[in-house]
Order: structure tokens, then C-alpha cells, then sequence
């Protein structure tokens, strides 16, 4: 009986592995198959664009994740060491960046950086030049600002999260030893945070080196992962896009492989039962400054996003500090455009499909390793971990490859046809880490003795599910749920590249085709935008309320 | 109230070393019997391989000459109260009460009339609505044994339950367990690591080491007269007289003593508890001279250090009088409860 109950648990992690190894390993081998051919790889090496594109990515990656240290170990550090007045909405003000992707905040942050956008005629009311931030010379560091403001949450949450758990006894130890304070930073607390810099940094550094839409609304163009998109379009007489993913995967591996060698893993920080100091309480005036810094780093990373909303309400928007005029027409024009409405109920569609499966998946994952603890559960919740690490454009690439090169990828997934399913499970698959790290967390801090509690008390493994289990972790499941369903609708990578009919675009693609059209385009996609930030911060304050100060386990790995 | 018979019981983890070895346990109907012993003995394993949580890896249990080995564990009928209660937190208490009850298909009525029975029992029936966070310790330990005595289980399991209170607390609850499982004849199994649980509240226990008994009894047996140094030692303060046996006599640096049970041969030690030496008067027959050391004043009693001819040993002295350090006593042992056991375990 007890065998079959076993056998049973098997074939649940069996099916996850199957719905992983097909959606996730597959496409990432598929292309590694076309892609792995030496004169391909050649041909990328020996084209100097190519390179460019290669040396430009990897360059925005290590500027990006090093501008998004530096202020993420400033922020958790003043969060962590003070008390202060609105410190909670301080933690949630960090969020705010998540709202939206960089991908549509480059709509904002072209009406600050623009020739004739709120920057430059602020330098010509003050006598300056203009100065073209949009041109080549800066296009580099306007890309990297705003995927910085974009990624610093999630390196701070995971700062944040290692130091809380840090023993403070450990610091106090060191202190009444007489360390100065700069020393005790330096040999004790920035050596107990690489588990949070490894985890915060290997994802911010890959997703930065992988980033499609930012630098493609910029007109950034010698990126990798622009140039495989743009490489689509010819891929059947030019195949070099598939040798560029597989380089970019290597890329992104090896990057990975470095960040964690050099920084190793640590989690001896953490101590129970101590008597934790409670912040530093600060007087007068001081009081006011970290707030006052929050606020100012939120300020920043939302000013492309403010611009966004000015631009979508205003009249007229060019050549002026402040916008001139109030308007609601770009609303109106957003959803009477023939691409808008359908597009929001695609990526409805397509997003609440992704969720469905990527916590039915994630919840097996989080069960089979941590409850079930069956022998291969722990490659199992690699697996599902594994997207963190592939970039999406890879896996995006990896589905198309699929539908030209299987007969029944072809008939189950073929883009062109009915992107539904193919949208939803590659939505899926890259969220399904965000229900894994929830519901495992969840999972971790609900003892088992509950289950077998209900089990000695003769509950059968389904009433046990169902009355206990699952109510026990419905909030992590919840979260990351939102979080699925959130990144889903906002999704860049597999919507540009997957949805290839008008009728079947999702929001990111029918924004990204409404910015390019000439005179109110850009305002319309505005507005469209403000709609897609109002969704995003509904969900986020949800899963915020939910899950407290716990939401920065979400981004671990 | 089932009888249950443990028979053979062997389970490791590793494989490598063994939990429990050859296991081999008779509770009585009715009988509340306790197993004692330091952290990693197997006393909890062996309670959950009762409750099936832990699969043994050979052996038998039967509940009333009925095998229940390969049953599984919500068809056992043995309830458990869990060492952290494992209340969920989810459910109210009631709902926490009638959950095992909903599982026996028990509804309406009947359900409500059993569950605030078993909520009486632990006279906690007003707190049938509230949610189990907002319950003190003590609260929730008593509902947890509510929700095991609901389902009216053939054996009922309890894992260290008091380990989470405080002393007085513990006291109260002590008297409280003893009193529901009188009340309802309850078969039970309790395991815990507190000698003075044990011994106030068991009908009989077992002292267990690396997996298999070291000796079982009543308390009173197993405190008076322990079958080795290990036993004694867990059981309470016990002195540890060195010497060797002639001709029916313990002879020691203290002097010749009568033994009262003398276990197998090898080197044997002389085992007294402290309070079982008493201060004599001069000449008293099996007197012997001490000086004390040492005083450790404990309100209802207290503990003095004495030593003579190199040997020290503790002496616990009920209603204490005024003595001096250094001052030169005549002590005696308690005819009848002193013993020799293997000066190695």
C-alpha cells in the first residue's frame, strides 16, 4: 500500500519532468543542434557586428549589475541598519521599479533623454547645448540606467533577505572585539551576504546580459539578443541567429559558472534564538534621511514611468519641461486601436493559461523535493530552477526552432496557426521558478508534522492535499501565482518573437508595433502602457500584502 | 482499550546503524506505559512506526491479536499527540477536534456531541470557536489531546507533550493526562525524556539505550533497585561506591555492607541514592564516620558533600538541620536499598 502511494508520487514528478524536459530542455537542445556547428560559430566570430553585438551585451551586463550593487548594498544596508519613520512603505516603495518592465519604460525615458525631451530643454533654459543622451555616445549608459532602475529590487530584496537573516550577534561579537565599523563591513557582514550578492547578482547579470526589449526600444541594435531577432526573418537561408543563441547560453552558463566561483555559497550567516539588536534609532532631523534617500532612488527609477503617464495625459509633449495641455484621447485612441483590445485579452488569455500550469507544475516541483523527498526530486527542482539561468530570447528561439523543425511541434505549436498554448506554456515555463522558490518556502516553514498529524488522524493523501496542505501554503501559491501571471502579461522575449499575427499579439508586441508608428503612436503606446503598469501594480501590492517581508525568497536561487 | 504487542521492531536510516534493535514491548489494556531515555535512543522512531509514519524495517505490531503492521497510518486507530502539537493553524479548534472525527465518516450530532465531550474532557469546551494561534501553550497542548481522544483511538501516542511548557505548567498538565487516561482506560504509550514524568505519571516504563531496553518496571522498581549505572544514573542522583564482593558482603573503603540484589558477575560498583543515607548516631550498627565538604541548600531539603577514607559521595537530607562544613558525621545506609551492578555499562 505504502509502495503504491510511493509509486504514485513517482509519476507525478515524472509527468513534471516530461512537461520540463519538452518545454524547457528540448527547445534549449534544439537549437544547441543547428546551433552547434563549427562554421556557423565561426562565421559569428569572424563577423565584426557580431562580435560588437557579443561585446556590447556582456558590457551592459557588468555595468548594469555593477551600478545595481552599488546601490542595492547602500539601500539594504540603511534599511537593515536604521530605524525609521515609513520604514515598511520604504521596503515597498523598492518594488515600485517592478512595475513595469525596462521595455516600456524606454517609452518614458525617451521623453526625458530626447533631443527635444524634458532634460535637454531644461539644458537649453540654462543656457547649455543640447545634448543628444539618445545618440550613439550615450545610448550605451541609457540602456544600462534603465535596466539598472529596472533590476535593483531584486538584488536588494535578496540583500535585504541575507541580512535579516544574518545573527546580529555576529557583528556585536566583532564590535566588542574592537572593530572599527568600516572593518567589521568589510571582514564580516559583506562576507556573510555573498549567498544574497551570488543569488541577486547572477540574475540581475544574466538577465541584463539576455535583455531584448530595452535596448531594442532604444534603437540599440548591435545587442545579441536584438540581432536574434532580428536575424528571424531570414532564418531559413541564414541560420547564424542559432549559432548566436547558443553562444549566449554559453555565455550566460560561464557567467553564472564565474559569479559563483568567485562568490562561492554561504549561508552560515544564519542564527536563531538570538537576541536580535534592533535598528539604529535615529534623532531630529536624521530621522528624515533615509526615507528621504528611498524616496529618492524610487523617484529615479520611476521618473521614466512618470514621464510615461505625463505623455500619455498630455496634449502636447515636445520641446517643454511640463506637459501642455490635458487629454484623454490617447486613452481612447489606445483602446479603440485595432491592435489594443484583442491584444489585452491574448495576453490575458495567454498569461492566466502560464499561471494555471506554472503553479500546477510548480506545486509538483515543491512537493516532490521537499515534502515527498524522492530520490530525483532534487534534479527535478534544478530543472524547474533552470530558466533563471537560460535567457528567454533562448528558449523563445528554441519553441520556433521546435514548430520548423517537429512534425508535431509543427501541428501542436505552430505560431503562425493559434499561439495559445505555445504562449502560455513558454510564459510558464520561465515563471515556473517563481512558484517553485514560493510554494518551497512555503512549504519549508510549514512543518510536516501538520500533514502527519492529519495522516494519523486518518486522512487519506488527497484529503490531506487538499483540507491541509494546499490551505497551508495557499498564500506562497498565490504569490507565485501573481508573480507568473504579472511577468507573463509584461512578457518581451517569446511575445515578440512567438507571436507573429496581429490578431494573436500580446500586450508587449502590440506596444512594441504601436511605439513604431509615426506622429501619436508613441502617446497612444503610452497610455497603453499606463494600463499595463496599473495591472502590474495591482498584482505586485497583492502578493506584497500576502507575503510580507518574505517576497525577496521569491528571486532566490 | 486495546493490548498491543511490539514484537521484534528493528529500523535504521542509514542502514549502517541500527535505531532500534530487535524491539520487544507488551502494554496492557488500560495501561499508560512510559519510555525514557536521552535524545537519540529511538523512542520517538518507535512511536512513529506505531502511528506508521516511519515504515520498520522488519518486525510486528498487533492491537488486540490484530496485525496491524502493514496498515496504513490513517487506518490505525493510534492517535497521536505531537511533541509541537502540530495543530493546524488554519482550523478553528473545533474543526481541529472534528477533523479525525470527519475522517471516521462521524457527522451532524453525533459529531458535535464528540467533539465537545472530548473538549470537556480537557475542560476546554468555551474555546470551540477561536483559532488555534491566538491559544497559549497550555491551551494547545490540551486540545491536541482533545483531538486524540476524539477518535477514541486503540492506542493513544504521546510525544514528549509537555517538553514546550513551563514547570508549573508542566505540573498541572501531568496531573491532568494522568486523570482523562484513568477516566477513560486509556491504552497508552508515552515517550519523553523527563524522569520526573515518568515517574509520576507511568504504570510501568521502560528505560531505553541505542535502541533496545535497558530495563523496564514499575517506577518504583526502576528508581529503587536499577539494573546498571546507566539506569540509575537517568533515573536520578545516585552515588557510586567502589569496592569488591567477598563471601555474600560489599566490602569498600566506607566499610562492609549488605547487599539487597546483586546483578551478573565482573567487576562490580555499590550504587546508593543520596537520600537513602541517613545521619546516624555514633555506634548505630553499619555506621561509618564522614567529614562534610560541601552544601548545596535546596528549600525542602538539602544536599551535602561528605567523603571518607577517599571516597565522596552526595547525601540529600529532607527538613535540613544546622550543620557545619568539615564537621565530622556518623551516616548509614537504608537497610534495602543498597546494590552492586557491572561498574561498566
Amino acid at each position: 500500500m505504502m509502495k503504491l502511494r510511493r509509486a504514485g508520487e513517482y509519476f507525478i514528478l515524472l509527468l513534471t519532468a516530461v512537461f520540463l524536459g519538452v518545454f524547457l530542455l528540448l527547445p534549449i537542445f534544439t537549437v544547441i543542434g543547428v546551433g552547434c556547428d563549427w562554421g556557423l560559430i565561426c562565421e559569428v566570430f569572424r563577423n565584426p557586428i557580431y562580435v560588437q553585438g557579443l561585446v556590447n551585451s556582456f558590457k551592459i551586463a557588468v555595468v548594469t549589475t555593477f551600478i545595481v550593487f552599488v546601490m542595492s548594498l547602500v539601500l539594504a544596508l540603511i534599511y537593515d541598519r536604521f530605524e525609521f519613520p515609513g520604514k515598511q512603505w520604504c521596503g515597498l516603495l523598492m518594488l515600485v521599479p517592478m512595475i513595469l518592465p525596462p521595455f516600456v519604460g524606454a517609452l518614458g525615458f525617451q521623453q526625458i533623454l530626447g533631443h527635444y525631451g524634458i532634460l535637454n530643454t531644461l539644458l537649453v533654459k540654462l543656457g547649455c547645448s543640447r545634448i543628444d543622451f539618445l545618440g550613439t555616445e550615450y545610448k550605451f549608459w541609457s540602456v544600462c540606467a534603465i535596466e539598472a532602475l529596472h533590476l535593483y529590487p531584486i538584488f536588494y530584496l535578496n540583500l535585504v533577505t541575507a541580512l535579516g537573516n544574518m545573527d546580529p550577534a555576529l557583528d556585536e561579537a566583532a564590535a566588542n572585539l574592537g572593530a572599527s565599523k568600516w572593518k567589521r563591513f568589510v571582514t564580516i557582514k559583506l562576507p556573510l551576504l555573498r549567498s544574497g550578492i551570488l543569488a541577486g547578482g547572477s540574475i540581475v547579470l544574466v538577465w541584463s546580459f539576455t535583455e531584448l526589449g530595452t535596448p531594442l526600444m532604444f534603437g540599440y541594435t548591435r545587442t545579441t539578443a536584438v540581432q536574434i531577432l532580428n536575424g528571424l526573418t531570414e532564418l531559413e537561408s541564414n541560420p547564424v541567429p542559432y549559432a548566436l543563441v547558443l553562444i549566449m547560453l554559453v555565455f550566460s552558463a560561464c557567467l553564472y559558472a564565474v559569479s559563483k566561483l568567485v562568490l562561492g555559497r554561504n549561508s552560515a550567516a544564519s542564527g536563531k534564538g538570538t537576541m536580535g539588536s534592533r535598528g539604529v534609532e535615529l534623532a531630529g532631523v536624521k530621522r528624515f534621511l533615509p526615507p528621504a534617500v528611498f524616496m529618492l532612488v524610487t523617484f529615479c527609477a520611476a521618473l521614466p514611468h512618470i514621464a510615461l503617464i505625463f505623455s500619455a495625459f498630455s496634449k502636447r509633449y515636445y520641446g517643454t519641461v511640463l506637459p501642455e495641455g490635458f487629454t484623454l484621447e490617447y486613452f481612447e485612441e489606445a483602446l479603440s486601436n485595432s491592435l489594443v483590445l484583442p491584444s489585452i485579452v491574448n495576453s490575458l488569455r495567454y498569461s492566466l493559461l502560464a499561471m494555471v500550469l506554472a503553479v500546477i507544475c510548480g506545486v509538483a516541483v515543491s512537493l516532490a523535493s521537499v515534502r515527498w523527498k524522492l530520490r530525483f526530486s532534487g534534479a527535478a527542482d534544478l530543472l524547474a530552477m533552470l530558466p533563471l539561468a537560460v535567457p528567454g530570447v533562448v528558449v523563445a528561439f528554441g519553441f520556433l526552432s521546435m514548430s520548423v523543425r517537429y512534425d508535431w511541434a509543427a501541428k501542436c505549436f505552430n505560431p503562425v496557426e493559434n499561439p495559445l498554448w505555445l504562449l502560455a506554456i513558454a510564459y510558464a515555463v520561465r515563471r515556473i521558478p517563481y512558484v517553485v522558490r514560493s510554494v518551497s518556502s512555503g512549504l519549508e516553514q510549514t512543518p510536516e508534522e501538520l500533514e502527519n498529524a492529519a495522516r494519523n488522524f486518518g486522512a487519506g493523501p488527497l484529503r490531506i492535499l487538499t483540507k491541509i496542505t494546499l490551505p497551508l501554503i495557499a498564500a506562497n501559491m498565490l504569490v507565485g501565482g501573481l508573480f507568473a501571471f504579472s511577468f507573463s502579461m509584461l512578457e518581451v522575449s517569446d511575445s515578440l518573437i512567438l507571436a507573429q499575427k496581429a490578431q494573436f499579439y500580446p500586450i508587449t508586441r502590440a506596444l512594441y508595433d504601436l511605439a513604431q508608428i509615426l506622429g501619436a503612436g508613441s502617446s497612444i503606446a503610452c497610455a497603453f502602457g499606463v494600463w499595463a503598469m496599473l495591472f502590474l501594480a495591482a498584482t505586485l501590492a497583492a502578493a506584497g500584502v500576502l507575503l510580507g517581508k518574505k517576497i525577496g525568497a521569491i528571486f532566490k536561487f | 482499550m486495546a493490548k498491543v504487542v511490539i514484537s521484534n521492531i528493528s529500523k535504521s536510516y542509514d542502514g549502517k546503524t541500527r535505531v532500534l534493535k530487535d524491539f520487544n514491548l507488551e502494554i496492557a489494556s488500560g495501561e499508560m506505559f512510559f519510555l525514557l531515555g536521552p535524545s537519540g535512543c529511538g523512542k520517538s522512531t518507535l512511536l512513529r512506526i506505531l502511528a506508521g509514519l516511519v515504515e520498520q524495517d522488519s518486525g510486528s505490531i498487533s492491537f488486540d491479536d490484530v496485525d496491524i503492521t502493514d496498515l496504513l497510518p490513517e487506518k490505525r486507530r493510534a492517535a497521536m499527540v505531537f511533541q509541537n502539537y502540530a495543530l493546524w493553524p488554519h482550523l478553528d479548534v473545533f474543526e481541529n477536534v472534528a477533523f479525525g472525527l470527519r475522517n471516521a465518516n462521524v457527522k451532524g450530532a453525533e459529531l458535535k456531541e464528540k467533539v465537545m465531550e472530548a473538549l470537556e474532557l480537557v475542560r476546554l469546551a468555551d474555546l470551540a470557536k477561536r483559532k488555534v494561534p491566538s491559544l497559549s501553550g497550555g491551551q494547545q497542548q490540551r486540545i491536541a489531546l482533545a483531538r486524540a481522544l476524539a477518535v477514541e483511538p486503540s492506542l493513544l501516542l504521546l510525544d514528549e507533550p509537555l517538553s514546550n511548557l513551563d514547570a508549573r505548567l508542566r505540573d498541572a498538565m501531568r496531573n491532568e493526562i494522568s486523570r482523562i487516561c484513568a477516566k477513560r482506560n486509556q491504552t497508552a504509550l508515552y515517550v519523553t525524556h523527563d524522569r520526573q514524568e515518568a515517574l509520576s505519571m507511568a504504570d510501568r516504563l521502560a528505560v531505553l539505550k541505542d535502541g533496545s531496553i535497558r530495563q523496564m518496571g514499575t517506577p518504583e522498581e526502576l528508581y529503587d533497585f536499577p539494573a546498571d549505572r546507566f539506569c540509575a544514573e537517568f533515573l536520578g542522583d545516585v552515588n557510586i561506591i567502589p569496592g569488591r564482593e567477598e563471601n555474600g558482603v560489599f566490602v569498600s573503603p566506607l566499610g562492609n555492607f549488605k547487599y539487597t540484589c546483586k546483578y551478573p558477575e565482573g567487576k562490580l560498583c555499590g550504587l546508593i541514592r543520596p537520600e537513602r543515607i541517613r545521619f546516624a548516631a555514633d555506634g548505630d550498627e553499619g555506621a561509618f564516620k564522614a567529614r562534610l565538604t560541601g552544601r548545596t541548600f535546596l528549600g525542602e531539603s538539602c544536599d551535602w558533600k561528605a567523603e571518607a577514607n577517599g571516597v565522596e559521595f552526595c547525601i540529600r537530607e529532607s527538613a535540613p538541620r544546622s550543620r557545619k562544613l568539615n564537621e565530622e558525621v556518623s551516616l548509614k545506609f537504608d537497610e534495602g536499598y543498597f546494590q552492586l551492578v557491572p561498574e561498566r555499562d
